[in-house]
């Protein structure tokens, strides 16, 4: 049975978003691990989701479905989802798919990071991180 | 939206989540915008309307040779100097297309492979993907339902089943053949032009 070749790791972005590192593969085989991730990266304070998918090496419609399903699970929290380092192909995706209604796109994550500013209510001190590592592949 | 395009799309509900779709053979789904080229024909011929087979693979029906099957075609055409925008859209139309083939034709028996086949012609290139699973695989084009965003996040379709709309958006043509044991799906994007795949990009 293959093995998803997919690692995720979150940290958190002052306290009050989450930042979710995508490297390798998005298909069905990731679909446990980038659940398992996003609700270790979730906390009640947790106000927006930001997907960095600067190390995907592949998606295919699979992962473009889980993807959905992240987006509804941020719904339900009232979370607001932001996604950056798309390459042009899954960027055209995203757009295609029309995800980029639900999901913000960035270029890198600075500009990701400065657009939590406008959550409302937000003050945003210099940021501290702390990863936790989560692994798809054993 | 071409009138025979919204033949085969519907708004019903999805009956069982994480279906995958199969087009009824014959039907041609292509952009509206586009002008259509003869796709390459019988597997048996060669040379059929101006259409040479670069080279043909076998991929084993196993989850995840999709991406071989990305990588086939990609050494085929690396003579074409496609752009990378144009490689990543036709590579993601093969993926698709073949894990289709895969799933829903050869069943993921291994011993049954996945027929790849590449051919060329003056203005265009195209990709035939042919499994085992012939006409009884196949749902007629009313029950294929085009995805949703809205839909899919009010969870009123299935999150899946993106994969035959990616193709559709990644090339610029799509033809299906069938008869009772072999299906075919066959991508064909042109070489030069504005195509709606670059339109839409």
């Amino acid at each position: 049975m293959p093995e998803a070749n997919i690692s995720l790791y979150h940290r958190s972005v002052n306290g009050i978003a989450s930042i979710i590192d995508i490297h390798g593969e998005l298909t069905a085989f990731a679909e446990k691990p980038l659940i398992d991730t996003y609700t270790a990266a979730c906390t009640p304070q947790t106000r927006a989701i930001l997907l960095n998918f600067s190390g995907l090496q592949y998606m295919n419609s699979s992962g473009v479905g889980l993807i959905v399903t992240l987006v509804i699970r941020a719904n339900s929290q009232k979370q607001c989802m932001m996604a950056y380092g798309l390459s042009e192909h899954y960027q055209h995706i995203f757009r295609l798919t029309r995800l980029t209604d639900a999901i913000q796109i960035f270029p890198g994550e600075r500009e990701a990071v400065r657009a939590l500013r406008t959550l409302p209510g937000v003050v945003t001190p210099k940021s501290r991180f702390q990863g936790r590592f989560l692994q798809g592949r054993k | 939206m071409a009138p025979f395009l919204q033949r085969f799309l519907s708004r019903k509900r999805t009956k069982r989540a994480g279906t995958k779709k199969r087009v009824q053979p014959g039907h041609v789904v292509a952009s509206p915008a586009s002008q259509s080229v003869s796709p390459p024909g019988d597997s048996a011929s060669n040379d059929t309307d101006g259409w040479q087979m670069i080279q043909s693979y076998r991929v084993p029906s196993v989850l995840g040779n999709e991406r071989l099957a990305m990588s086939y075609v990609a050494e085929a055409l690396k003579s074409f100097h496609l752009t990378r925008r144009r490689l990543d859209q036709l590579g993601t139309a093969v993926a698709e297309a073949t894990m289709n083939a895969m799933e829903h034709g050869n069943h993921y028996n291994p011993e049954i492979p996945v027929i790849l086949q590449v051919f060329s012609a003056n203005q265009a290139i195209a990709v035939r993907i042919s499994d085992k699973g012939g006409s009884s695989q196949l749902l007629a084009p009313e029950h294929y339902e085009t995805p949703d965003i809205e839909a899919k996040l009010a969870e009123l379709q299935s999150p899946r089943g993106w994969g035959l709309f990616l193709i559709q958006n990644m090339v610029d043509e799509m033809h299906v053949r069938s008869d009772a044991e072999n299906h075919s799906v066959e991508l064909v994007m042109r070489l030069e032009g504005t195509t709606h795949t670059d339109q839409n990009a």
